[in-house]
């Protein structure tokens, strides 16, 4: 009898196909119509920024497992998908040393330092990012009209749409129209060249079941109808900036938000309150980023009050 | 008749492959060559033998019995004699005192007492004929049925449920059971039913079974008190709570039997033992068990005298194909790997499955990443993912904080986890070490 490789575990003995690096995987696929159009919409300079970011993150993780004497993690394909999404959050026009000390924080300080994927707090990729925009001046480099399809719907140079937002002429013939901002490239950073084609890898994402609907519905809805209570345009709002990207791909991220759906659902309020204010009150670059570090810094409160409620704790019937 | 499907929240959606077995006629197998009978195969006492080494032993003979009110005796389910009584590894890897059986070349057919009238039973006759059977939960888990009928006085119980699920992957014993031993059930059903003072009869099965619930709801037309309920095919539909809730919308509250909202929930499998302790005198000696798997050659529905080897299983069965990296004995979710085919049959052994290389998935433990897939499987609505992170850290009492003492360990959430944490293995560490705790 051929019983020479029977392995004894315990239960149970079938899994379903679900691994970190599958939805990895998944969540690069999801980031494919938005990085092609973006390649499309900056050529070279998105080429650069993308694949200085994907390298520089990789070889930190690496480097960083090493020191910290871990096994490897590269194939978890976590490291990738942070250097992806944080180049997507970067302006085409970036100096390769800024990507680099970006993709350290994220990767060693905001991942690693915590612990490693699993334990961090924070976004590794929007930590990055806020970090970078706070000590540089790339905020002044965010623009549009660098590539193949410059001009070629409503374009603009210098402002994007979020300054037109800011100062309420949205609605100006200067400012970009709802259809370049769901297809088209109309300045800002590498991934606002258009949100359909974010919505597109969101859709996708959920399909796969790698992320629920909680958290992206509740942000959209809460920043589209928030928008117009304080007297914006909220469907101008989720379109530009980088709203879309938010929801569907940072405030979804597994380790940094919350498991259950009710602490999913006042994430995402939260998320989508602090969009529309920063936005309106503050700043308009790094608003998304800022208001979801905020929230990821709520998460162990909200995992803490909205504990599943064992089955039949309450008196029985 | 009503349309409605029903089921409960949580739990996971796995490949069934019960199309393996789910067509094959139950058949008894060849009489082994020698059977080895565990003195306990149950929760509770174990038995104390009641034969000699030597001894001769006649089919259905009483070996093994205990003073206990929480155990079930066992009996010779081969004609033959004593060879020895020692120590033998059980499928769980314990050592348990067991009697071996050389069999008699030729075997006689089970000698039914004369029918005797199941109208005439009183409640504790049938508490009595369930524990001279050693009758246990067919199951898995092997809890003795007197037991589990004698609930307390101020705990009246108006509802049997005979579970008829069959959730588990692969395994089609019980389904056989509904179709070929469709009036047996529903017997042994009332005798349950008696002796616990119950109301009304409810059959659960799983809607890929619908030829059990049409061969079941034929029978039972004419029985107001009996009713055929058709659940979603999920796993664990069919785990006590789960069923209890999907069919009557009652919780059991945490910690407590079923009892406690006034149900008996009962195998179909059992409710057949009971039958035929009842009214041909049969003690529970064999039993349907499912060989299947894409490790076996002709995947079967076996009626297997207990205390087979499950080697005999597999020759009956044409033997391995493949590569068989995991031999399971019970559901492949649930069920105990085992480290070579020696282990015999128990009365709760429901299937044998033989899974080869190219399905079982020996993923190495991850960090968790906190997507919170085994929050959203977990039926029992535990946090899986933070009892495990107690166990790492030996903090024993946020272990059970999180429901480490309410797992019934049905594996929705080491199912769905793509860090291939093996959160039973926490569980049964928690379990153990909180147990240990409670005694100081």
């Amino acid at each position: 009898m051929a019983l020479n490789n029977l392995v004894v575990t315990a239960p149970p003995h079938l899994r379903s196909k679900e691994q970190t690096a599958v939805a990895m995987r998944d969540v690069l696929v999801a980031l494919a119509p938005i990085t092609v159009a973006a390649l499309v919409a900056f050529t070279y300079n998105a080429l650069f920024v993308i694949a200085v970011s994907v390298a520089s993150a990789m070889a930190w993780e690496w480097i960083a497992r090493k020191v910290r004497g871990k096994k490897s993690t590269l194939e978890d394909g976590s490291a990738v998908v942070t250097g992806l999404l944080l180049a997507l959050l970067l302006p085409p026009q970036i100096h390769w040393f800024h990507i680099i000390v970006a993709t350290f924080v994220a990767i060693v300080v905001a991942k690693e330092l915590m612990g490693g994927l699993g334990r961090n707090i924070f976004n590794p990729a929007l930590f990055g990012f806020v970090f970078i925009l706070f000590f540089s001046g790339v905020l002044t480099t965010f623009t549009g009209n660098l590539g193949l399809l410059a001009g070629g719907y409503d374009g603009v140079m210098g402002a994007t749409p979020l300054v037109f937002l800011k100062q309420g002429l949205e609605g100006s013939a200067a400012a970009p129209s709802y259809i370049a901002l769901f297809f088209a490239n109309y300045g800002g950073a590498i991934s606002e060249v258009g949100s359909f084609w974010i919505l597109l890898g969101g859709a996708y994402l959920i399909y796969r079941k790698v992320i629920g609907w909680v958290i992206p519905v509740t942000i959209l809805g809460t920043v589209f109808i928030l928008a117009y209570i304080l007297g914006s345009d909220g469907l101008y709002m989720i379109l530009a900036g980088g709203v879309m990207l938010g929801a569907f791909f940072m405030a979804t991220d597994w380790v940094t938000s919350p498991m259950t759906w009710q602490g999913q659902l006042i994430f995402g309020l939260l998320i989508g309150v602090l969009i529309v204010v920063i936005r309106l009150y503050g700043g308009t670059a790094g608003a998304v980023a800022f208001a979801i570090l905020i929230g990821n810094a709520f998460v162990p409160l909200l995992d803490k009050l909205f504990k599943p409620k064992r089955f039949g704790e309450v008196a029985a019937a | 008749m009503a349309a409605e499907v029903k089921t409960f929240k949580g739990g996971i959606h796995p490949a069934y492959n019960k199309e393996l077995s789910a067509g094959k006629a139950i058949k008894a197998i060849p009489v082994p060559k020698e059977v080895v009978i565990h003195l306990q195969q149950h929760i509770g006492a174990p038995c104390e033998p009641k034969v000699g080494v030597g001894d001769r032993v006649e089919l259905g003979q009483l070996i093994g019995d205990a003073e206990a009110f929480v155990s079930a005796p066992v009996h010779a389910s081969v004609a033959g004699t004593v060879k020895e009584i020692a120590e033998v590894t059980n499928f769980t890897g314990a050592k348990v005192s067991s009697v071996t059986i050389t069999a008699d070349e030729s075997q006689p057919e089970f000698a039914r007492k004369p029918g005797k009238d199941l109208e005439s039973l009183s409640d504790e006759d049938i508490r009595d004929i369930a524990r001279e059977a050693g009758l246990v939960g067919m199951g898995g888990a092997a809890f003795p049925t007197q037991v589990k009928i004698s609930p307390p006085k101020d705990k009246p119980v108006d509802t049997v449920i005979i579970n008829g699920c069959e959730c588990e992957p692969y395994l089609t014993c019980d389904h056989r059971y509904m179709l070929e031993r469709t009036d047996d059930m529903i017997s042994g059903a009332k005798l349950l039913k008696k002796a616990v003072g119950a109301n009304r009869v409810i059959i659960g099965i799983e809607s890929n079974k619908m030829d059990a619930v049409d061969a079941l709801r034929s029978k039972v037309a004419s029985e107001p008190d009996i009713s055929v309920e058709v659940l979603d095919v999920k796993y664990p539909e069919g785990a006590e709570k789960m069923l209890i809730f999907a069919l009557t919308g009652r919780k059991v509250p945490p910690g407590k039997l079923p009892s406690e909202v006034g149900c008996l929930v009962q195998n179909v499998g059992t409710a057949i033992a009971l039958f035929e302790a009842a009214s041909w005198g049969k003690p529970l000696y064999e039993r349907v068990v499912t060989v299947t798997g894409p490790g076996v050659r002709e995947p079967s529905n076996l009626l297997v005298p207990i205390g087979t080897p499950v080697s005999d299983l597999i020759d009956a069965c044409g033997g391995f194909v493949g590569n068989p990296v995991k031999l399971v004995m019970g559901g492949p979710m649930t069920g105990w790997a085992q480290a070579d085919a020696s282990a015999p049959v128990v009365k709760g052994t429901s299937g044998l499955v033989v899974l080869t290389s190219d399905i079982v998935d020996l993923g190495e433990e991850a960090e968790c990443v906190r997507c919170g897939k085994c929050i959203d499987a977990c039926p029992m609505f535990l946090s899986p993912n933070y009892i495990v992170t107690a166990v790492k850290r030996g903090q024993w009492d946020q272990a059970e904080m999180w429901g480490a003492l309410d797992c019934f360990e049905c594996g929705c959430c080491t199912y769905d986890c793509p860090a291939y944490i093996p959160h039973i293995d926490y569980v049964r560490k928690a379990k153990e070490k909180i147990a240990a705790l409670k005694k100081e």
